[in-house]
């Protein structure tokens, strides 16, 4: 897959070369995603930064999560880029999509390292070394007590809106959590899951829940992922019942690999000619975007100040993406 | 000299980072140090707020709907009001909205409760001493206007996530109408009825609870169905921290963008509100039944 890309990157910035002798043009008016979390602002504004100074565009960015945004481009065609659509959460939605070509996927990978799933902290695991696996795990409610109710242990999930949600209420169900004593507590938000996992590691308190990685989060706190025990249960499972609501029966399964792509709608396909390509050539490796995640968490950045420090850090890195031209512009207004 | 006439000149943006670092550091060894103890502060609420939602949603519905109707009809005497308000109840619980209401009942009931405890005394010290109401009108705007996201994330490091900051935010932005008005009510007094007070020879204490309350009625009245609506208006901003109910039904329509969903929960806050603000109203109106004009 990744030689794929680097071949296929290579293509386009050949193309690029190609193309380059064209005046460059006013791109006009151009509607963006930005994702409601840390790498999703960071994404949106380097894109931004990019399409506005190396491609004379005018960007808006649009605010939300996985499944609104991805509503509104479907329905709408509104906005015409999403740079990080999380997939899994509404795979079906998108297979089909991408199938009837009312989307496009110009990248399959524009972050590498990613994995969603069910964290603790390592001091959990070091305090009790019997517990391998997921399996292990929730035969321990009692070490992480409900606060409002200590006969309970606490499992945080994700927030409505986000893929994540129904498929951790599934595999609730599947693992049989809730006759093992334990309950699934909704976070609210991201920031209500976020202060959770900081109260908790600030305090040296036991926590158990759903998160991602790459993330300033785990990176900053060091968390575990830890493995589920049982094997992923196959695409079939995973998209027909395991992220469907009302599903009967959900069987046990590990966490599909996370896939995330770039879509766009299709008059952007026609019309949005190199930026396509540079969309397309754009894959952060995921070291880089962990060390970007905890430079914005530790520094408060938002998106806009650490895309500009993304950009003028990682020069090597996003000078593969675009033209010569087109870098020199960026690096100009920089 | 140009640059400076156009861009304000901030201090640098390495300093203003620093300073946000500090406090946020600061805030962080606060919470370490005095967040246990503070959870366990709030520990006996925590307990009387779940024992109360289990009470709530474990007792029949038949007997649930008949105590809110009793109680309905007590305050208000108005069998319209207790009419509708079965209704409402019944299609509540017909589009299996039941449970999500009953726990958004508990919630707004104990904060109206703890706003009602911590706000009227705050009013009448507040009525006593300008100096006073110098001091605390400021921190009743700060409570009204800021959006409730900056108060949450700090109460979320502090106590974690749950009923307890729900109840908190909910407070904060609840309590200010009863403050102001219980104020308002009491300085409204008539100067010449306190007079004649003091010519009876009433002590303060007398003063305040034989002639100030009673006079200043209509207006803390108004304070509580101000509460009430405001602690219902913020159950959906609890969501945000996981406090469940009618409001986390509400967010997730908005994020999942569930149409009905949305105004169907929508529909039965507003049903509750309504039943809340006539019953306070009423209620209000039959405490002053010995005046002669009927303020409201």
């Amino acid at each position: 897959m990744k030689k794929f890309l680097a071949t296929a990157a290579i293509a386009t910035l050949g193309m690029g070369f190609g193309t380059s002798a064209m005046a460059q043009e006013d791109c006009g008016e151009i509607t963006m995603a930005e994702f409601n979390w840390a790498s999703g602002e960071l994404l949106a504004n380097v894109d931004k930064f990019i399409l506005e100074e190396g491609f004379g565009c005018s960007v808006e960015l649009i605010i939300g999560g996985t499944a609104p945004i991805f509503a509104s481009m479907n329905e709408k065609g509104v906005p015409q880029i999403a740079g990080e659509q999380w997939v899994n959460g509404v795979r079906t939605l998108v297979d089909e999509a991408l199938a009837e070509g009312r989307l496009y996927a110009v990248n399959r990978g524009p972050i590498e390292g990613l994995g969603e799933g069910w964290w603790v902290p390592s001091y959990t695991l070091e305090a009790n070394p019997e517990i391998k696996t997921v399996l292990d795990l929730i035969e321990r409610p009692d070490l992480f007590p409900f606060a409002e109710d200590a006969s309970l242990g606490a499992f945080v999930g994700c927030p409505a809106g986000w893929g994540c949600q129904q498929i951790n209420i599934s595999l609730f169900e599947a693992f049989d959590m809730e006759a093992k004593g334990w309950t699934l507590v909704d976070p609210g938000s991201a920031a209500g899951l976020d202060g959770s996992i900081a109260k908790a590691n600030e305090r040296n308190e036991n926590w158990f829940g759903y998160y991602w990685s790459p993330t300033a989060l785990i990176g900053k706190y060091n968390m575990v992922q830890v493995p589920f025990g049982v094997d992923y249960a196959g695409d079939e499972a995973w998209n027909g019942c395991i992220t469907q609501a009302g599903c009967e029966n959900p069987p046990q399964s590990s966490w599909v690999k996370s896939e995330v792509f770039t879509i766009v709608t299709p008059d952007f396909m026609e019309n949005g000619g190199e930026i396509n390509d540079y969309l397309a050539a754009r894959v952060y490796p995921g070291a880089v975007m962990g060390s970007m995640l905890v430079y914005m968490s530790d520094e408060q950045a938002e998106g806009s100040d650490a895309a500009i420090e993304f950009l003028e850090r990682y020069e090597d890195v996003w000078t593969q993406w675009v033209s010569p031209e087109v870098a020199a512009r960026v690096k100009a207004a920089l | 000299m140009r640059d400076w006439w156009y861009e304000f000149p901030a201090i640098g943006r390495t300093d203003l980072r620093d300073f946000k670092k500090a406090g946020d550091e600061a805030f962080k060894s606060f919470s370490r140090a005095y967040g246990e103890s503070l959870e366990m502060f709030f520990k006996p609420l925590l307990n009387f707020l779940v024992w109360f939602e289990k009470l709530l949603i474990n007792s029949p519905w038949p007997v649930v709907m008949a105590i809110i109707a009793l109680l309905v009809w007590l305050g208000s005497r108005s069998w319209q009001l207790v009419l509708g308000t079965l209704v409402s109840l019944a299609l509540i619980g017909y589009m299996g909205m039941w449970e999500n209401t009953m726990y958004t009942l508990a919630l707004v009931s104990v904060a109206t409760l703890v706003c009602i405890v911590f706000g009227i005394p705050a009013g009448i010290l507040m009525s006593k001493s300008d100096r006073v109401q110098s001091v605390i009108t400021p921190v009743l705007d700060f409570m009204q206007t800021v959006p409730a996201f900056v108060y949450l994330i700090p109460i979320i490091l502090l106590l974690g996530l749950g009923k307890i900051p729900g109840l908190i935010a909910v407070c904060i932005y609840a309590i200010p109408p009863i403050v102001r008005l219980t104020n308002l009510g009491i300085r409204l007094v008539d100067k010449d009825v306190l007079e004649a007070a003091d010519a009876f020879g009433a002590s303060p204490r007398q003063k305040l609870w034989s002639v100030q309350m009673p006079l200043a009625l209509p207006n803390i009245f108004a304070g509580v169905n101000q509460t009430i609506m405001m602690a219902l208006a913020m159950v959906v901003v609890a969501a945000l921290i996981g406090v469940r109910g009618l409001g986390m039904e509400v967010l997730k329509a908005v994020n999942n963008q569930y149409i009905t969903l949305g105004f169907m929960n929508g529909l039965a806050i507003m049903a509750i509100a309504i039943v809340f603000d006539r019953v306070s109203q009423k209620f209000g109106k039959r405490l002053q039944k010995h005046s002669e004009v009927i303020h409201g």
